[in-house]
This record gives structure tokens, C-alpha cells and sequence, in this order.
């Protein structure tokens, strides 16, 4: 089994999630009864200089990729939307939004996560990975690397939060076994059906961290690019 | 101009390519619809009905019209109209904020006057004439059709052995992982919306006519770049379609609608179930002479019922030279979402209900199910083409999987303690052919650039480097060289991404393109290098270059002479059977360990021999075939929408129990592509994904010596079918 077995999963605990969300909502809830009153009162309220978070919009500040980004937004916003909605990182993909599917893994502080289920106010302060970080300056991390080289991957909405959790896992144990990275990955699901394929490139990759001894994974060789994908950037 | 053909010797197609925009999607740099962020963009929701079935007596938006964040409104159903099923959409609102739409969507008050209701088959045969439904008087329960052939009663007493079964799969959600939904944006009259759909055009097509009595002039242009999924349930803009762009026609601002899972897993598709009491009949040597079925399945409630209507016609589906056959159908109306294309619409259903009874039938006869099937192909046309390809397929898997050594009469196979092994096999088949209206256009510039484009769409199939694949081909380049452009109508014309055409239509054309922007480059060429147009070639031995005689140049310098011009081939698929044709067939075997106590089925192999004629790409093409299977095996092993009798709500609209196969659940699984490139391309989306069921079926009857009657394939229905032949 695992090395982490006794470790949570995801960066947080299921008990310190609770936790957290618990307080912020109940924080939420003794300074505004936003149920009883009708949206002209609950706008006044979130205008309103309420301490702490919300129910209003809040200043948000998360390290992602290394950079620094700055919004606002209401205390109930998820990592997720959050990423996704504010500040146009669009990696992590809100699939089942509710902690089931891995399509939205991404690291924070180097643990896998699903962002569906963090708040964005429990990410401040915190080191924020997403899919996009392993295709930088031309050239690709490894793990997807060996997805594009053996074909893991159709539709590809689920394929960034696989590669996801199998970066963090290769992280952990840079000498992970193909059963561990399998195992790694028992958190998401494809709908396509790219098990096999990934299953190719796992053993591939746990071959090629084997012949380098266990070094960490951004010092592997990146896959050279296809110059023939027309790159569709960011609209708008 | 010669006739053109694939190339006899060929030098990219066929070897194993990497999708060209796989590093994008595997980094999360591909943008899907749903990650399309536009200045100013509104969010907006769909309100569906929280009953199955109802007339709205009172719809009050005041409140949320109210709320600061409220920006539009666009009403599907008004007071006094009725809603048919949990999920059925009632309005749609635009906010600023998706946390502000939530609001909004919370304020508006609804109230019923609850109407009578019906959501599972069993309790509608039990009223047939209940009538819940759109078209009431027709009742819940409609004859859909039935056929004969032969004289059924005749053989049935003339047989040496005949087996009675009951079989069924339950309904299947597509599960799209992106839902489905766009974002629109008008600028004057032209409307670009970024769509999640397989057809980009025939979205910009419905959504012009939409608003054609408004905007007489409207231009919609529909961008596609990625997809995530979409299995047959996107090819029209449906509810969301419509409310998104009518929001933004209305907001005069971007709008995002996008279903959320609930709504996703409720209203946006799904694959019908199929029920069928199978009498079949044999003699001693194997050949079945009567099938006779009663079968009935659901669509849900609204407009077409699909593949259900014709399941009387597709069993006993490959099995189509059987003398002695009469079938009759039933239709069967519910309070739930409708059906959509999913996947070989019919297939999957027909051959599980026609593969388990012939299997029970070589059970009953003592014979090898393989043998059987062997015994059993088609003579008849048009379908006797498939007989010579089928025998070839039997004999690959059987040395494959060594059917001989591993194949024993069920239940009488190796056991280690509870767990039993088991051996089984379907056959399936498939259309798959090609079709003309796929423009496909390749353009060469002075620096050498090559740029094929086509309005067609990528489901996951990797259509992009198909495109790149062909071009590369004929103008003698690598797949790097060439840039491929699809997703976007204004490209040209295209059909829909259905009946695993996509490849077989636009493969031609792009070797036609190809071979015309060739021909327009060498005439362009031929005057400024000197030699005639006629001795220009492209030497599949020396790649990268163009050969007159003894001279050469690389192909950058021969296209530098080019100067302002630009070089343009333009193909569309012939619309013969020259460069493409139809009808696969099949074979799957599965070998499984099934745990006789706790009733977990563990797969353990799948071999899957497929033919789909000129492979283009074996690296997607197998992936294909592998994709194809592990979506049976979501089917057969977890899939089952379940319906709550008593609130007529749907009681897993969600993926935590709505189940499908993660990657422990998966075999090893072993793919041979019968290539057979004088047929041209034909499509493989499809067939691979219909026989699995029917082949694990057949392998947990194998291991058990009991049939287990219904999918999913879970410890309650093993368990269950083991009670009820006394063998736990």
C-alpha cells in the first residue's frame, strides 16, 4: 500500500474540511440572516461593513502557478469557481462539483485535491498547482507527456485532473509502483474510457522514473511538442 | 484528372500518431465552451420542475427580479402549461454572478397542482392505459411494431432443444463529463456561440432560424475547438441553447449556461432500456431455427422514442439469417427525460438480449457457444458480406484468448474457493460509412506552412490529426508540418459527429483536397522552377521534398517561389463507396472470476477483434476500440438510472451513485485491428462498445452455470439470480 496511508488524501482532512467550512458558514449565517430577508436586505448587508468574510464579496489573493492573482469574491465561492470563474484558470474542470469525479484535482501546498470541495478563502496563503504549470516555455512535464505519447486521453475534460494526481503522487514517491499510481487515480473517472491507455502510460512512466533513480520528475526529459496543434488561447 | 485513391504504399497513414493537440488537453490549455470567459459575461441557470408531473399554477419571478444581480429572464413553460418529468425546464435566468444566479433561481416561487404519474416500466404495464404523458390518450404503454418471418410455432415443435429467458438493461445516462451547454455573444446581427455540441454547423443552422424572424440577416457562427463528450447526446442546441442565446439577445451581453450535474444526469439524454421474454430454438448441431421476443423499453416521455420504436427490427440483431422469427415491441411512456442518440443507438440492447438467448441456447444444447455462433452467421443480403469477415474474426480471438484451453461448460470451470472463472463472447455490427457535405480545405503558403481546415468537430476521437494525418500523406510532410484547423462552422460545410462518420466523411475529402492543392502547387511551381508540371512529383521515398527527374528541392524552398501566392485545394467526400464504405463487424470475449459469496464479478481479460477497413491512425483507432469496451464495461458492470416509484424522483442524479468504472475496475484488455485497406475508411466510434455486455453476461454464466438476467452486473443481481436458482 501506500506510503501515505495514514495520511489524508486530500490536503485537507475530512475532519479539518468540516471544520472549516462549518465555521465560515456559520460565520456567515450569525451576521446575516440572508434566508429571512429578501435580496434588497441581503445586498445591503453584504455592503455593509461585516467583519471578517462576507457575506458580500471579499478580497482574494492566490499563488497559482507561482503567480500571484488578485479578485473578489463571495466567502461561498469554491477553489474551484473561484479558478475557474474569476480568475480564468480553466485546468481543473467542474464536472460532478461535488468531491466525486477528480476532474477539478489540483495541488495545494503539493497535495492533491478535489477544488470543488475547498473553499477559495481556505486556498489564500497557499501554493496553488493546476494542470497548466506542466506545458511551460514549450516545453511538457512528463506525466502528460507520457498521456499525449501512448494516447491517454479522448474528450480530455477528465485528463487534466488525472495528470494531476498522478504528479502529486510521483512527487510523493518519486519510486511509486504502477499499482500505487493506479491507486493514485481511484479518485477520478473517465467517461470515454482511456483506462487502458493510461494504464500504458503509468507503466511507461514508472519505467522511465526507475532508470533515473528516483530523481524528481521536472528534471525528466519533457516529450518534444507537436508544432501541428493549432494552440487555442485564451478568448476574450 | 486521374481518379483518386489512398496511396498503395503508405507512409503515415496507418503508423501510430499522437493526437496533435494532446500536450494542450492533457495541460488543461484546451478551451472548452465551458471555459470560454468573455468581458462582461453574464451567468445564467435553468429552473426545471421539482415534480414529474404538474400544471404550473402559479410561476412568481417578482423577487428575483428584484435581487441586484438579476439580469434576464427567458420563460420555457408559463402558468397553466404542464411539466412531464423532474427536470423538464420551466425558465432560465442571466445574472452577474453564478452565486447571484443561485440566488435568483431560489426566489422565484412555484407552486404545482400535482398531476398523476408513472416512472418505471414494471408500474406502467401494470396501467397501460394510465396516460401521463404527452398525448395521454394514448396511454403509457404503446404498441410500436412487430414482425414475423418464417413459421415460429412450426419450428418451435420441431426443435431439438428450446430455451425461455428474460432479459434487460436498465436506462444508461450519457454522463457527458462536460455538460452540455455554450456561451453566446451577439455583436449586431452575428451571433458567435462557443458550443459544446457534434455538429458545430447544424447548431449555427437551428440557431439562425431561431431568431430569423427577428434578426433577418443573423449570422451564427459556432466555435467547437474542444468538446468534452458529448456520446450522441449534442447535435442540436436544445434548452440551453436556446435560453443561453435568447438571454444574450436579450441581455446585449455574453452569456455562459452550462447544465449542472443534477440537470446533466436528468434532462440531457439517455439510452433506453430494453426488456426481453426470448424463446429461441435449436437442433442438435448447433443452428437455431426460431427466435421469438416480446420487448418493450422506455424513451421517456417527450418526441422521438428512437432505436425503441425498431427493436422488433434489430434482434435478433447479427443473427439475421435465422428462418423462424417473430418479434413485437412495445413503447413505453414515463415521466422522465428523454432518450438522445447514445452510442450505437439500438446495438448495445439488441445484441445483449439476442446474445444472452443464443448463448443459454448453446448452453441447453452442450455445445461450445463459439461453435454456435460460427453456425449462425449471416447468409442472407446485405448482410452476408460480413460471414467471411466474421469466420476470420471468430478464429483471431479464439487463438488470441485460446478459446480451446480457457472455454469449459459453465459452471464447470477452475475455481479458487467462492471465486469461478468464466469464458464468454458477443458479436456485433455497425454501419460506419462516409458521407458527402464535408468541405475540407488545404491551403500552402510561400513559407512552406500547410493549413488544413474543416468545420467538423473532435468528440475525443482525434479528428484534428486525422485531418493532419492525410495531408501529410500526400504532400510528403510529417504531421508536425501541417497545421490542422477544426470546430469553427464558418469553415465550411460538415455534417454531424453521428454513425461514426466523422472519420470515413472527412478522410476522403482531405485526400482530395490534398491531391488538388498538390496539383495547384505543382502547376504554380513548374514555371519558376524551370521543368514541366507534369514531371513534379512528391517521392513518398524522400520525404520533405519535390522531384523532377534528377532535380530536387526541399519542399521549403520550393514553396519560398511561391511569393504572394497562396496554394488551395478544396475536396468533399465523393459520395461513393471509393474512398470509404460501411459495415463492420465484431468479436469480444471476456474471461472473468466471478465470488460466488459476495457477488462481485472481477474481469480479469478482453480481447476485442475489430475490422474498420484503411486505419488512418492505429494509435486512436486502438484507443478507440479499448474506449469502446471500458464504456461497455461501465454499461454492464454499474450503469442504472433509478427512478423512486413513490416521488417520481430520480434517486442517483449525481456521480456518486450514478456509478461508473473507475481504472481498478478495468481488465487488461487486448485489441486487434483487422485492417483491410481496399475497403477505404470506415468508421469505429461505434461498434466497439456494443458487444461487451453481452460478452460479460455470457462469461459470468459461464463461471456460474446461472444466467444473470439483468445489467448492472452488480453483487445484488448476481446474488439475486444465484438465490433464485438455488445455487448460494
Amino acid at each position: 500500500m501506500n506510503s501515505h496511508e495514514d495520511k489524508p488524501r486530500s490536503g485537507l482532512s475530512r475532519r479539518q474540511f468540516l471544520k472549516g467550512t462549518g465555521l465560515t458558514a456559520a460565520t456567515a449565517l450569525a451576521s446575516t440572516p440572508l434566508l429571512e430577508s429578501g435580496p434588497a436586505q441581503a445586498a445591503q448587508n453584504a455592503r455593509a461593513a461585516t467583519p471578517g468574510f462576507g457575506p458580500g464579496p471579499v478580497k482574494l489573493e492566490l499563488t497559482v502557478n507561482g503567480a500571484k492573482v488578485t479578485t473578489e469574491v463571495e466567502p461561498r465561492v469554491t477553489l474551484l469557481d473561484a479558478l475557474r470563474n474569476y480568475v480564468d484558470v480553466t485546468g481543473p474542470k467542474r464536472v460532478c462539483d461535488r468531491g466525486t469525479c477528480g476532474a477539478c484535482t489540483v495541488l495545494l501546498d503539493g497535495k492533491p485535491i478535489y477544488a470543488c470541495t475547498c473553499l477559495a478563502l481556505e486556498a489564500m496563503g497557499r501554493r496553488i498547482e493546476t494542470a497548466e504549470a506542466l506545458h511551460a516555455e514549450g516545453s511538457l512535464h512528463a506525466v502528460p507527456a507520457a498521456f499525449v505519447q501512448f494516447d491517454a486521453q479522448q474528450c480530455g475534460f477528465c485528463t487534466p485532473g488525472f495528470v494531476m494526481a498522478i504528479k502529486a503522487a510521483l512527487d510523493r514517491n518519486p519510486k511509486a509502483t504502477p499499482e500505487e499510481l493506479e491507486a493514485a487515480v481511484s479518485g477520478n473517472i473517465c467517461r470515454c474510457g482511456t483506462y487502458q491507455q493510461m494504464r500504458d502510460a503509468i507503466r511507461s512512466l514508472c519505467k522511465k522514473m526507475a532508470q533515473h533513480n528516483g530523481q524528481p520528475i521536472q528534471t525528466l526529459a519533457a516529450a518534444s511538442l507537436s508544432a501541428g496543434c493549432c494552440h487555442h488561447g485564451k478568448e476574450g | 484528372m486521374a481518379e483518386i485513391k489512398w496511396p498503395q504504399q503508405r507512409r503515415v497513414i496507418g503508423t501510430k500518431v499522437p493526437r496533435v493537440d494532446g500536450p494542450d488537453k492533457a495541460t488543461g490549455l484546451a478551451r472548452y465552451g465551458f471555459d470560454i470567459n468573455r468581458r462582461g459575461m453574464l451567468h445564467a441557470m435553468i429552473l426545471c420542475s421539482n415534480v414529474p408531473h404538474g400544471r404550473l399554477k402559479t410561476v412568481d419571478v417578482s423577487a428575483a427580479e428584484k435581487h441586484p444581480g438579476f439580469r434576464g429572464i427567458f420563460h420555457f413553460k408559463r402558468q397553466g402549461q404542464e411539466v412531464f418529468y423532474v427536470g423538464d425546464e420551466i425558465l432560465a435566468i442571466a445574472a452577474d454572478t453564478e452565486e447571484h444566479c443561485h440566488d435568483c433561481l431560489r426566489l422565484v416561487r412555484i407552486e404545482y397542482e400535482p398531476l398523476p404519474f408513472v416512472v418505471n416500466e414494471e408500474a406502467a404495464l401494470k396501467e397501460p392505459g394510465k396516460g401521463t404523458v404527452p398525448n395521454p390518450g394514448q396511454g403509457n404503454v404503446r404498441p410500436s411494431g412487430q414482425r414475423s418471418v418464417g413459421n415460429v410455432e412450426d419450428a418451435l415443435g420441431k426443435a431439438d432443444a428450446v430455451v425461455e429467458g428474460t432479459y434487460s438493461v436498465p436506462v444508461q445516462c450519457h454522463c457527458c463529463l462536460e455538460p452540455h451547454g455554450m456561451v453566446a455573444e451577439w455583436q449586431g446581427n452575428n451571433l458567435t456561440v462557443w458550443c459544446s455540441t457534434q455538429a458545430t454547423t447544424g447548431i449555427a443552422g437551428m440557431l439562425e432560424a431561431q431568431f430569423r424572424n427577428r434578426v433577418p440577416d443573423v449570422k451564427c457562427r459556432c466555435i467547437t475547438h474542444y468538446m468534452g463528450g458529448g456520446y450522441g447526446s449534442k447535435f442540436i442546441p436544445g434548452p440551453t441553447g436556446i435560453a443561453c442565446s435568447e438571454l444574450a439577445f436579450m441581455t446585449k451581453a455574453p452569456v455562459k449556461l452550462f447544465l449542472d450535474r443534477f440537470e446533466e444526469q436528468i434532462s440531457a439524454g439517455n439510452r433506453p432500456s430494453a426488456t426481453a421474454t426470448v424463446k429461441i430454438a435449436g437442433t442438435k448441431d448447433g443452428k437455431i431455427t426460431a427466435f421469438q421476443a416480446d420487448i418493450y423499453g422506455t424513451p421517456g416521455g417527450g418526441a422521438g422514442a428512437g432505436a425503441v420504436d425498431a427493436y422488433h427490427q434489430l434482434v435478433p440483431y447479427v443473427y439475421t439469417s435465422i428462418p423462424n422469427i417473430r418479434t413485437v415491441n412495445r413503447t413505453i411512456r414515463l415521466n422522465t427525460g428523454d432518450r438522445q442518440a447514445f452510442r450505437a443507438p439500438g446495438h448495445p440492447q439488441a445484441c445483449f438480449l439476442t446474445e444472452s438467448a443464443v448463448d443459454d441456447l448453446a448452453n441447453k444444447l452442450s455445445l461450445d457457444p463459439l461453435e454456435v455462433r460460427r453456425a449462425n452467421l449471416p447468409t442472407d443480403l446485405p448482410n452476408a458480406f460480413k460471414r467471411p469477415i466474421y469466420e476470420e474474426q471468430l478464429k483471431i480471438v479464439a487463438e488470441m484468448c485460446d478459446w480451446k484451453k480457457r472455454w469449459h461448460p459453465p459452471g464447470q470451470g477452475p475455481s479458487k474457493g467462492p471465486l469461478k472463472h468464466g469464458l464468454g463472447l458477443g458479436l456485433h455490427t455497425w454501419g460506419g460509412g462516409g458521407r458527402p457535405n464535408n468541405d475540407v480545405r488545404v491551403a500552402i503558403k510561400s513559407d512552406g506552412s500547410v493549413l488544413v481546415q474543416c468545420s467538423t468537430q473532435d468528440l475525443g476521437t482525434g479528428e484534428r490529426t486525422v485531418l493532419a494525418i492525410v495531408v501529410a500523406e500526400v504532400l510528403g510532410l510529417n504531421v508536425k508540418d501541417v497545421t490542422s484547423e477544426i470546430g469553427e462552422s464558418q469553415f465550411g460545410r460538415s455534417t454531424g459527429s453521428g454513425g461514426s462518420t466523422t472519420c470515413p466523411g472527412t478522410a476522403p475529402a482531405a485526400l482530395i483536397a490534398a491531391h488538388r492543392a498538390r496539383d495547384d502547387l505543382f502547376a504554380k511551381l513548374a514555371p519558376r522552377l524551370g521543368v514541366n508540371k507534369d514531371d513534379l512529383k512528391i517521392d513518398p521515398e524522400k520525404p520533405g521534398k519535390i522531384v523532377a527527374g534528377d532535380k530536387e528541392w526541399t519542399w521549403k524552398e520550393a514553396c519560398a517561389r511561391l511569393g504572394m501566392d497562396t496554394v488551395v485545394g478544396i475536396g468533399d467526400h465523393p459520395g461513393d463507396q471509393s474512398l470509404s464504405s460501411q459495415g463492420v463487424g465484431g468479436v469480444q470475449v471476456c474471461e472473468c472470476w466471478v465470488d460466488t459469496e459476495t457477488g462481485i464479478v472481477h474481469l480479469k481479460n478482453f480481447w476485442a477483434v475489430q475490422d474498420c477497413g484503411l486505419v488512418i491512425n492505429k494509435l486512436a483507432c486502438e484507443s478507440q476500440v479499448a474506449g469502446g469496451i471500458i464504456m461497455g464495461i461501465h454499461y454492464a458492470m454499474f450503469e442504472e438510472r433509478l427512478m423512486d416509484d413513490n416521488t417520481g424522483r430520480p434517486l442517483n442524479a449525481d456521480m456518486e451513485f450514478y456509478k461508473l468504472a473507475g481504472m481498478k475496475d478495468i481488465p487488461e484488455i487486448h485489441v486487434h485491428m483487422m485492417d483491410m485497406p481496399e475497403r477505404g475508411v470506415i468508421g469505429i466510434g461505434e461498434p466497439p462498445t456494443i458487444s461487451t455486455a453481452a460478452a460479460i453476461g455470457n462469461a459470468i454464466c459461464n463461471a456460474l452455470g446461472v444466467r444473470v438476467p439483468r445489467t448492472p452486473f452488480s453483487p445484488m443481481n448476481v446474488l439475486a439470480a444465484l438465490a433464485q436458482k438455488g445455487g448460494a
